[in-house]
């Protein structure tokens, strides 16, 4: 039966469950928060418990455990159950793959669907990590930033596969769409953990390249921010010496909109010792209102600008620039022990 | 637990509110309604009892109504989902013998040899702890032995925890429960802290927030458990943003600047960057500022207007403006604006999520 369909047959009317005694909830003398149970949601869970205390490991319960999860897709006794019914009857493990999809394609955003689909493509092995793949790419064509679908795409490529194309398809996804920041973590997530990319230091130059191009295009877009600094998370000297994003950061100044994020990695590069060009120096000025030209350390000039531009994080960039001192020091120490 | 896309079945619209204060007395009534019976919606959640329960008694504790509860049949209720082993052989077995979340994930056996199912869970243990707690339950009285020796079991080599023996997601919002319950307990036999700290430390991202298993994607859910859990165990002070950042175990600087660019332009808080602002960040996002010392950094005037979008005519909070009410984000609206020092509510111990006693 699909319980799909409007007209469920109530399981005391079906003659396959005639012998079974429905256990129903003990709900105690004194229960707190009672849930007003819809009436095939009740009967279900109560041939569900008969089955369950009856340990029995058939056809027609793990047919029950479909129907229990219909109405129930967060219970995860039921769940496990189901797990331990399929391996009881050694099932076709393929057809549980179409079970999962047909679930997921009305409510993808739950943890237990998740985990009973990583339990199945771990019992197929590394046959299973095209179709897994694929799987998840299908739910990225409704919701691109499901995390739940993502947890699952990298535990496929860590687990059973599937790196070659990854960067491709990270790129696809951004030019989908380029503020989809779930794309700019996958592809931090390769090119970090990729077996044959080789790590960060070999691809940093091609990834900044990229990344700037996408900022340029999008400067108000976060996204590319920050991933273009965690380029050079484990490597401030890189990121203090590497012309360009100093250069970035002067492009999008002399643009004089959507400076914000600009503004922000600027004075990033500035506490971690970045000695800034006169050109820079000169576009920053052209930002700030002769009235308030007052302070002649670059930074602070740089938070002004900040508290100007961006009045929601006012305090946030005047504790930032009343803390200046303090965090030069700390970037010149960092900078000595890399 | 941290889900940005939380609850589902609210989609229906609720407009034309004008209300533009917070309405205590609707959120009590609200809340009432809902202690009363769950209506049909939340079944398909029935097994988080434990949890809806926690929402809606901490809420009226929140919002000073807790004499609404009748708190000798809470704290009885409560007590009756804890698993308890039958000796010490079963207590050593490998299972979690925890809470259950409800009671249709409890089963009872007449017969005394027979061993019943135990499906007790991290997250329930987490809430019923905290409801008894808020209730005033002296939880030394608790059978505390078998809940952390048992919950040994859960953590996994790398740190982090799986809420359940019979197997199920490990990531951060575990890590969290456990830190909680040993917090709570007073007693931290039941985990080991230096594992549970590198493996948060290995879930904070490139940007600076923290995803739910290492190499994931930022969120404000998995950050907030990540900070608190840091607290509590006691690897980060109060006030972090007040002492030199050189010698602090996580990447302070890019943590707080993420935490600050996740207040979007209406004024709330998103989860992740480039997403839509949705009331539950004000307290997951919100409580991590709160916890580094940082809240003076928030835009409250324009956080409150945004909150106050979401309020619901009939009490409560949506997810999103305009919508209709939910507890999980109701609950989450009212911790926001307790720490948003609305007059009339109860103080809030952030890391624990609950409120002060
Ligand atoms: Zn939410």
């Amino acid at each position: 039966m699909d319980s799909d369909e409007d007209e469920r047959i109530p399981l005391s009317q079906r003659p396959e469950w005639s012998d079974i005694t429905p256990v129903p909830q003990d709900d105690g003398p004194n229960p707190v928060v009672p849930i007003a149970y819809s009436e095939e949601f009740a009967e279900t869970m109560d041939y569900f418990r008969a089955v369950y205390l009856a340990d029995e490991r058939s056809h027609r319960a793990l047919q029950l455990t479909s129907e229990a999860i219909h109405f129930n897709a967060g219970n995860y006794t039921v769940w496990q159950f189901r797990r331990v019914i399929l391996e009881a009857l050694n099932a076709d493990l393929h057809d549980e793959l179409e079970f999962v999809e047909h679930l997921a394609s009305k409510n993808s955003k739950n943890y237990q669907l998740w985990h009973h689909r990583r339990w199945v493509a771990e019992k197929l092995g590394s046959e299973a990590a095209g179709r897994e793949l694929e799987f998840t790419k299908n739910i990225f064509l409704n919701d691109a930033k499901n995390y739940h679908a993502w947890s699952h795409r990298q535990w496929v490529l860590q687990n059973l596969g599937g790196w070659e194309d990854e960067l491709a398809y990270c790129d696809k996804l951004l030019e989908d769409d380029i503020f989809n920041n779930s794309a700019w973590n996958q592809r931090y997530f390769v090119i970090t953990r990729h077996p044959g990319l080789g790590g960060i230091e070999g691809i940093r130059d091609s990834e900044v390249n990229y990344t700037i191009k996408a900022i340029l295009t999008k400067p108000e877009n976060e996204s590319p921010w920050r991933y273009l600094r965690g380029l050079y998370k484990n490597n401030m000297k890189a990121f203090v010496t590497d012309s360009k994003v100093s250069t970035l950061c002067l492009k999008v100044l002399t643009s004089k909109v959507n400076c914000v994020f600009a503004l922000s990695l600027l004075l990033d590069l500035l506490v971690h010792g970045f000695e800034p060009t006169q050109d820079l120096k000169n576009a920053l000025e052209s930002l700030i209102p002769e009235s308030n030209n007052l302070d002649s350390d670059v930074a602070a000039r740089v938070c002004l600008v900040l508290e100007i531009m961006d009045p929601m994080r006012v305090n946030y960039w005047r504790w930032r620039k009343s803390s200046l001192s303090s965090h030069v020091e700390d970037g010149v120490k960092n900078l000595s022990v890399h | 637990m941290a889900d940005d896309d939380d609850l589902l079945w609210s989609s229906s619209t609720d407009r034309g509110s004008e209300v533009r204060l917070f309405d205590r007395n609707r959120h009590i009534m609200y809340l009432q309604m809902n202690y009363e019976i769950l209506p049909s919606g939340y079944e398909g959640q029935e097994i988080n009892r434990l949890t809806l329960a926690y929402f809606i008694i901490s809420g009226l504790h929140i919002l000073h109504a807790l004499d609404h509860v009748d708190k000798e049949a809470v704290i009885n209720w409560v007590l009756s989902l804890q698993a308890h082993p039958k000796n010490e052989a079963e207590l050593n077995n490998g299972q979690f013998y925890g809470f259950h979340g409800s009671r249709s994930s409890q089963f009872h056996s007449l017969d005394k040899e027979v061993s019943v199912p135990n499906n007790s869970h991290l997250a329930s243990t987490y809430c019923a702890l905290a409801i008894l707690k808020t209730v005033g339950y002296d939880l030394s009285l608790i059978n505390s032995t078998s809940i952390l020796k048992s919950m040994k079991c859960l953590q996994q080599s790398d740190g982090s925890f799986m809420p359940i023996h019979t197997g199920a997601e490990k990531d951060l919002r575990f890590v969290y429960c456990a830190a909680v319950i040993s917090s709570l307990l007073d007693d931290w036999s039941g985990m080991d802290k230096e594992k549970a700290k590198n493996y948060i430390l290995s879930c904070q991202s490139y940007d600076g927030g923290f995803g739910l298993i290492p190499g994931q994607e930022s969120h404000g859910g998995a950050t907030y458990c990540a900070v608190a859990s840091l607290r509590l165990m006691g690897f980060i002070e109060d006030n972090l943003i007040s002492q030199s950042t050189s010698s602090c175990i996580i990447d302070l600087p890019l943590l707080l600047d993420w935490c600050l660019q996740r207040q979007a332009l209406d004024g709330g808080f998103q989860g992740r960057p480039n997403k839509t602002s949705d009331t539950c960040y004000a307290f997951w996002i919100g409580g991590v500022l709160r916890i580094l010392g940082a809240n003076q950094f928030i835009d409250e005037k324009t956080l409150r207007e945004f909150l106050l979008t979401c309020q619901s005519k009939y009490g409560g909070f949506s997810k999103f403006p305009g919508q209709f009410p939910d507890l999980y984000h109701s609950y989450y609206g009212f911790t926001a604006f307790s720490m948003l020092q609305e007059t009339d509510l109860n103080s809030l111990s952030v890391e624990l999520g609950i409120s002060m006693f």
